[in-house]
């Protein structure tokens, strides 16, 4: 016993060097490994680089063949034209975007509601147990069992209920035509149309991703709000506040630590691929009607990867792999700062 | 372990079949054969049990670059070798592709109401361009007298990953119309103007099924299996003919003449001739005429082998599962390809003339 006692600080001092190293390997490993994937997507994305700079981020062209055309050579003469392959990425950036925007308006609301409930109201009703566990298991539920309630529940519904009736209902308000008409360009010539309404749609990526995107939400807010000191509330009520009002300090209070529980949502919700690509229609356009199909820039990668055998086409999209990293490394940043170091308020509240 | 495993399997096999024992050989490529190939595999090693047979479906591209670099020893495409992909793998001389099947392209719809529909190569061609948008545009009502055409919008539906599938749709609208050809063109990918895609055969059912008013191109085993209806198509004689093996079939026989060789390769888009179905498609085979990069001269016997029962009592197994067998024109051309296989320059004793 005593020998135990006497020899236990010198095993420990060699432990805690061991485990020091480790830990340092660990996470210089781990960073290691994203500077190593950020650099092979750069090489391997140089071809596209080089050939369309950045025109890449403003063309919405996404055509992996070639064309051959009809056209007049300098003396008049009708020659045969091959428009060579040719990829732009503003679509399906426009499509991450506007998609995961669409699942933030849906899902702050409801996460931050229920974040609240659970962290002011379960406990007294003696269920935060229960529905913690649940919404950390909405968590955990595979990425393609929504996708596939998506494509056989969500997107019928949309199709059948909610967008005919949202077109009996809007469509003749003048100033919302934009919401049931899309622009074509049919060989050459720009016709407008009403758009089908498929329920597999810009609108559908969306609210599934707004499912998706729920539960990390919904947990981190949870924290946020744990966290905020109980003398802050507790002096809110004792000025009179009323249940709403004490509420809203303590969102106010917790609003940095919030945001990054959205922002980690929005990271989600960017790159959250199988899913979306089931119920978004796939069609690389630019569409301002929720109603149009559209592709996002990791469905896009999964469509199209396992055949794109030519380099170039290889290459666009493994450009459009590393805007998406770029991108969800940006967004993550921003939220972990924000939750971790952002002032002695954020702080607190984690 | 697994190896420990299948090596005790192949032991006990070894008693009944001496020349082909503990032979994996391993195939990589198209999807849309996926099907017919595993069933060839495993009914291939019902009656040759030393010998087995992996084919991952990757995809056409896939399978090409996989035989090029020889890290598999065969593979499978919808779409057959180009000029450059055959000069990569050291040309004609140094390469067998063979047809191994037929397949047909379908416009498969959803019209309620309306149980049988007639399409041409220039109406389809205009409503994935977007000129035809509506299920009663005269257009379509001419190929369809008497019918009850809805006035009901289209939607087209289209495969959003690369396909042979698509490569065979385009080529043959593009072959329908100067209009297509010029604003869309041909390719396993293409750029769609209109409508949406579905990710593989299934997504583009999917769309298909749920969708009043949609069209969508599948292959006519997967449509078939799956009770969706599809049109009949106006081949080159005029005449309107609906998918089937036999049709497919026909397409295959009137391109036999045009095959020589150990490159077996022809179009089978619009062929002349009575009941032929006018969007059908070989797909292939494909594997290094000298099968010295499979390493042993048992696996490159047990591969000619394969091939050769694949193409003729392994047909019967296709046209089960809905592909269009090889007619007898095709088959003499795909033994004589077959004979020219060897190992180190030794022939491989397939069975002579």
């Amino acid at each position: 016993m005593t020998t135990a006692v006497q020899s236990s600080p010198r095993t420990f001092g060699r432990g805690d060097a061991v485990l020091g190293l480790a830990a340092r390997g660990s996470a210089l490993c781990i960073l290691g490994m994203l500077a190593a994937l950020a650099l092979v997507l750069l090489a391997a994305a140089l071809p596209s680089i080089r050939t369309f700079g950045v025109g890449f981020l403003l063309s919405t062209d996404w055509r992996p063949n070639e064309i051959v055309g009809a056209g007049l050579d300098a003396a008049g003469n009708e020659v045969e034209v091959v428009s060579p392959p040719s990829f732009g990425g503003l679509a399906v950036i426009y499509g991450t975007v506007v998609s995961s925007a669409l699942a933030l308006v849906v899902a702050v609301p409801l996460s931050l509601g229920a974040a609240l409930f659970l962290v002011r109201v379960a406990p007294r009703l003696r269920l935060a147990g229960v529905l913690s566990f649940l919404v950390e298991f909405l968590a955990a539920i595979p990425s393609i069992a929504f996708g596939i309630w998506g494509l056989f529940v969500l997107a019928p519904f949309l199709q059948h209920v909610v967008e005919p009736g949202l077109k009996s209902l809007l469509g003749d308000v003048p100033g919302l035509g934009w919401l049931f008409t899309g622009t074509l360009n049919i060989a050459g010539e720009v016709v407008t149309r009403p758009i089908p309404l498929t329920g597999r749609d810009m609108l559908c990526g969306g609210l599934i991703l707004a499912i998706m995107v729920l539960p990390i939400i919904t947990a981190v807010s949870r924290d946020v709000l744990r966290a905020v000191p109980r003398m802050q509330i507790e002096g809110t009520l004792a000025l009179g506040a009323t249940w709403w009002q004490s509420c809203a300090a303590m969102l106010r209070y917790g609003r940095a630590g919030l945001f990054g529980a959205i922002m980690l949502g929005l990271a989600r919700a960017a790159g959250e691929t199988m899913a979306v690509t089931m119920v978004i229609g796939n069609n690389n356009q630019i569409e301002p009607s929720p109603f149009a199909p559209a592709q996002t820039m990791s469905s896009l990668l999964a469509n199209e990867f396992a055949e794109a055998s030519d380099g170039l086409h290889r290459a666009a999209l493994l450009e459009v792999a590393l805007i998406l990293l770029v991108m969800s490394l940006a967004i993550n940043i921003l939220a972990r700062s924000l939750i971790v170091g952002g002032g002695p308020r954020a702080a607190a509240a984690h | 372990m697994v190896s420990l495993l299948s090596g005790v399997i192949l032991g006990v096999a070894a008693v009944g079949h001496s020349a082909l024992d503990g032979v994996r050989l391993q195939g990589a490529g198209a999807t849309f054969p996926n099907p017919l190939y595993q069933r060839w595999a495993a009914e291939y090693q019902k009656l040759h049990p030393g010998v087995k047979i992996d084919y991952e479906s990757i995809g056409s591209g896939g399978g090409i670059k996989g035989i090029t670099e020889k890290t598999v020893d065969f593979a499978g495409s919808d779409a057959p070798l180009s000029a450059a992909q055959l000069a990569q793998m050291g040309g004609s001389a140094n390469v067998v592709e063979f047809p191994a099947c037929a397949g047909s392209v379908v416009p498969a719809y959803n019209l309620p109401g309306v149980s049988s529909l007639n399409f041409s190569g220039e109406v389809l061609a205009e409503i994935y361009i977007g000129v035809i948008s509506t299920w009663d545009d005269p257009k379509i009502a001419a190929l369809n007298p008497g019918a009850a055409l809805p006035a009901l919008a289209i939607t087209p539906a289209w495969r959003s990953d690369g396909s042979g599938t698509t490569y065979i749709f385009t080529k043959y609208l593009a072959a329908q119309s100067v209009l297509f050809s010029r604003s869309i063109g041909t390719g396993k990918q293409v750029q769609w103007p209109v409508g949406q895609g579905g990710k593989g055969n299934d997504g583009v059912a999917a769309i298909v099924q749920q969708t009043a008013g949609s069209i969508g191109y599948m292959e006519q085993n997967y449509a078939s299996a799956n009770h969706i209806a599809f049109g009949a198509v106006r081949n080159r004689d005029g005449e309107f003919v609906k998918a089937s093996t036999g049709s497919a079939a026909l397409a295959g026989e009137s391109a036999a003449e045009s095959l020589s060789g150990s490159i077996l390769a022809a179009d089978l888009w619009n062929r002349p001739g009575t009941g032929v179905y006018p969007i059908a498609s070989f797909t292939y085979l494909i594997v290094y005429k000298d099968l010295s990069n499979l390493g042993d001269p048992d696996g490159a016997r047990a591969l000619a082998r394969f091939f050769w029962w694949a193409t003729h009592d392994g047909q019967a197994v296709a046209t089960e599962l809905g592909y269009a067998p090889l007619s007898p024109a095709v088959r003499t051309r795909v033994e004589a390809a077959l004979r020219e296989l060897t190992f180190r320059g030794r022939a491989l004793g397939l069975p002579g003339k």
